[in-house]
């Protein structure tokens, strides 16, 4: 009985696979198997970078959204005040963020141009490019760090100083953290460690993608704080 | 090990295989990468808060058997209570529980060997001990009394350092969250066998899906307002506070635009759920496949237009009708499923088993919830019933008679996957009774009193309700017992139920073609879908389940037992 429905799975191409299957071990050859396992680990290695790379976007999708929550916040409490800044309270000074901002703006062009460089198998293009990228991060965080403790203490004590605080603070800590992480992809690549196939160099893709996210929660932060009143 | 005899779901004969090896009890004490072993730690950590959360329920329905404060030793005490109550069951229970679920069912039944991120995985499970042992202490220290949503400025002036604390575990869970939902996305996106086609998914790696947008979507929100909250009660700072230029409202806002789309992270899984069982116990396939699938993306996306109806009575006027109408739309997708789920088993050959009977339970409470739900939804029905029993009862119709009975459902229904034994289904059955009159008799009664203007999170109450609240109490008191016979049956099965066998159900989806347990790499090899994952009832897919128990049964002949 059970052979005569069985006849009938094989007309099914997939299912003919599936109960074949479990019938029997196929006997095969250690060459065989061999090239099996390799394709294997390849598909493995095919699969893992584009897990790392949906993973990857789906947690700046995500990510982006606490900082639209401050965003949010922002704009509901400029409706506790008749005017925005409140009366009395000099406005933010644009000129040295806008620099800022152009210097991260830049950092993320040069970390881009270093990682289209690594895939290029340019290593040393590729570590100058991170190397300028750094710096010119460090002089964004340099300015965020004057503009955070230059409010005055007058805008302080409304929300106006406390949410700029409160934004630049929160995109500080994960300006801060994310620069680690390329210092540390730089040393890694100082050291040689990358290779120009997808694989070799997903640490990097990983850091820039970061560090554009750094960017792009800037920019949402920027415009807000600076220049929507 | 000895052969065992086993009872084929669906056979008559008792055929002998050989039973297959359990992890020992230390894997699941410790650092594991396996999604089985992170599944049933997810699911074990939810069902023992559960106990903390359901005892919690009983010392307040013990508290309200009469109109006077005698059980608890203050009105703040009784806060505290129902605030512990509420936190642990949503974000230590339920959410927890559906992570259980999908991390050990989701990767079986797309065939893959394990997560996306399996250390990711093992990192968003261990985030959540600390946070419900930072919760817990909480509790000890100076509770906080604010209830589950934490109005300010009740939990920024009033409350203690537990609010605090609180806070902190919520960030945690919050976190975790996060990072288990990406997990999910990843899965389910880029792991399925080339043969499964999004539109050959199974429904619950749909309803997962859903819930997992949601939740990476709407968390951060909840990280938010969290962070907010803990600067005003640490730093000093007043984003709540209207003296110094903060809004109470903000709160609400940030806080529901999190929790409201939370509320479909804790149903739709168990709507996915649903699809599965009815379908499976009833032999016959999903009605509306495609409808059903979409309606769970439909539920995630409208889910994020309705939060300012918790708010109907604090809120602008004129931003009332929007929110009443997005929530009223809702219902549509939601009535989708169920007219998908009456299509399903409408003529099937239902086998009443103990799951297939809390998936019943499921869409006669839910209905309750959901009619009660779009009640809520019109804003002069809100308006009168805000605050009270009624409102009460609505989300416990959803959360419990929705979520939970969905939980219970999934448990006797993929217990035999994870243990390798059956559950007693006598006793689920009884289980079952106990379960689905407690509920119905402790939650019905409170759609009552909250019509008549009994108010929801007080101890003292007008003695008029006394009558009914001892009749509800009463029922909670058989309700709470009910739990005692799921806890011994999980503890009797896994020990002495007899052996399932790969297939007890005879199920169609990938979860069902491998060993109970499944090995450690799930599959032996790339496993190849069966074309349709509810085609049941046609000779094609008997042959292929009888395939698939040949191969379990008879891959490893009766012989080679005693190794």
């Amino acid at each position: 009985m059970a052979g005569v429905l069985l006849r009938r799975v094989d007309t099914e191409p997939c299912n003919l696979k599936h109960s074949e299957r479990f019938r029997e071990p196929i006997m095969t050859t250690y060459v065989e198997r061999a090239q099996k396992q390799k394709t294997r680990d390849r598909r493995a290695a095919e699969m893992r970078l584009k897990n790392n790379r949906l993973g990857m976007n789906i947690f700046q999708i995500s990510w982006i959204m606490a900082f639209v929550a401050l965003v949010v916040v922002n704009w509901q409490l400029r409706f506790s005040y008749s005017q925005w800044p409140p009366a009395g309270i000099a406005p933010y000074d644009p000129l040295l963020p806008s620099v800022g901002t152009l210097a991260l703006l830049f950092s993320s062009l040069l970390v881009h141009r270093g990682l289209k460089n690594l895939r290029a198998s340019r290593v040393s293009a590729f570590i100058s490019a991170w190397r300028l990228a750094i710096a010119l991060g460090l002089i964004f965080m340099a300015i965020i760090v004057y503009e955070f403790f230059s409010v005055s203490d007058a805008a302080m004590s409304t929300q106006y100083g406390v949410t700029f605080r409160l934004m630049t603070g929160f995109h500080f800590v994960h300006a801060l953290v994310i620069l680690g992480i390329m210092i540390r992809v730089y040393q890694h690549g100082d050291a040689g460690k990358y290779s120009a196939d997808e694989h070799g160099s997903w640490a990097v893709e990983g850091a820039a993608r970061l560090w554009y996210f750094v960017t792009v929660a800037w920019m949402l932060f920027y415009v807000v704080l600076y220049w929507i009143r | 090990m000895a052969t065992i005899a086993v009872p084929l779901g669906g056979q008559q004969e008792r055929q002998e295989i050989e039973a297959v090896r359990r992890p020992a009890l230390g894997e699941y004490l410790r650092w594991s990468v396996d999604h089985k072993i992170i599944g049933v730690q997810y699911g074990v950590t939810a069902l023992l808060f559960f106990l903390v959360g359901g005892a919690m329920a009983m010392a307040i329905r013990l508290e309200l058997l009469t109109p006077n404060l005698d059980v608890m030793i203050s009105g703040a005490a009784y806060n505290s209570m129902f605030t512990m109550h509420g936190t642990i069951m949503i974000f230590l229970f339920i959410i927890p529980m559906w992570a259980a679920y999908g991390n050990f069912v989701v990767p079986l039944q797309l065939g893959a060997k394990d997560m996306a991120f399996p250390w990711l995985n093992a990192f968003a499970y261990w985030l959540i001990p600390p946070a419900g042992v930072v919760m817990l202490l909480g509790y000890f220290v100076s509770p906080a009394e604010a209830g589950w949503t934490s109005y300010p400025p009740l939990s920024t002036l009033f409350s203690g350092d537990g609010q605090t604390l609180w806070a902190l575990g919520a960030h945690l869970l919050g976190l975790s969250s996060i990072f288990g939902s990406i997990n999910f996305i990843v899965t389910i996106l880029n792991m399925r066998p080339p043969e499964m086609t999004i539109w050959r998914m199974p429904l619950l790696c749909w309803a997962v899906l859903a819930t997992s947008i949601i939740a990476v979507m709407a968390t951060p929100f909840l990280a938010g307002a969290l962070t907010l909250l803990l600067l005003d009660r640490m730093t000093g700072t007043t984003f709540f506070d209207a003296g110094g230029g903060g809004d109470v409202l903000l709160w609400q806002n940030i806080f529901w635009f999190y929790s409201h789309p939370a509320v479909y992270i804790m149903v739709l899984p168990g709507m996915g759920v649903l699809s599965e069982v009815l379908s499976i116990h009833s032999r016959k396939p999903v009605f509306g496949y495609r409808m059903v699938g979409l309606s769970s993306m439909a539920i995630a996306i409208v889910g994020f237009t309705v939060w300012a109806h918790h708010m109907f009575t604090s809120l602008q006027p004129e931003l009332r009708i929007p929110f009443m109408i997005t929530s009223m739309i809702i219902a549509v997708p939601t009535g989708i499923k169920m007219f998908s789920w009456l299509g399903t088993i409408w003529g099937g050959k239902i086998r009443f088993t103990s799951a297939m009977l809390f998936a019943l339970g499921f869409m006669s409470m839910f209905v309750i919830g959901g009619i009660t739900g779009v009640m809520l939804a019109a804003l002069p029905f809100d308006i009168h019933v805000h605050d009270t029993y009624f409102v009460v009862s609505h989300f416990h119709f959803v959360l419990f008679g929705g979520s939970v009975f969905a939980i219970y459902a999934a448990l006797y229904h993929w217990f035999p996957k994870v243990t390798g034994r059956m559950m007693n289904e006598r006793l689920g059955r009884i289980h079952f009774l106990f379960t689905y009159f407690g509920f119905l008799i402790t939650f019905f009664p409170m759609h009552i009193v909250g019509m008549l203007g009994m108010p929801r999170r007080v101890a003292v109450y007008d003695p008029a309700f006394t009558d009914m609240n001892r009749l509800i109490s009463f029922a909670a008191f058989v309700l709470g017992f009910s739990t005692f016979i799921v806890f011994y049956n999980i503890i009797h099965s896994y020990f002495r139920g007899p052996v399932a066998g790969a297939n007890p159900w005879r199920a169609l989806t990938l979860e069902w073609a491998t060993t109970s347990p499944p090995p450690v790499t799930n599959f032996e090899d790339d496993p190849i879908p069966y074309e349709d994952p509810y085609g049941y009832g046609t000779e094609a897919a008997s042959a292929y389940l009888d395939a698939v128990d040949q191969a379990f049964n008879g891959r490893r002949p009766a012989s080679a037992g005693g190794h």
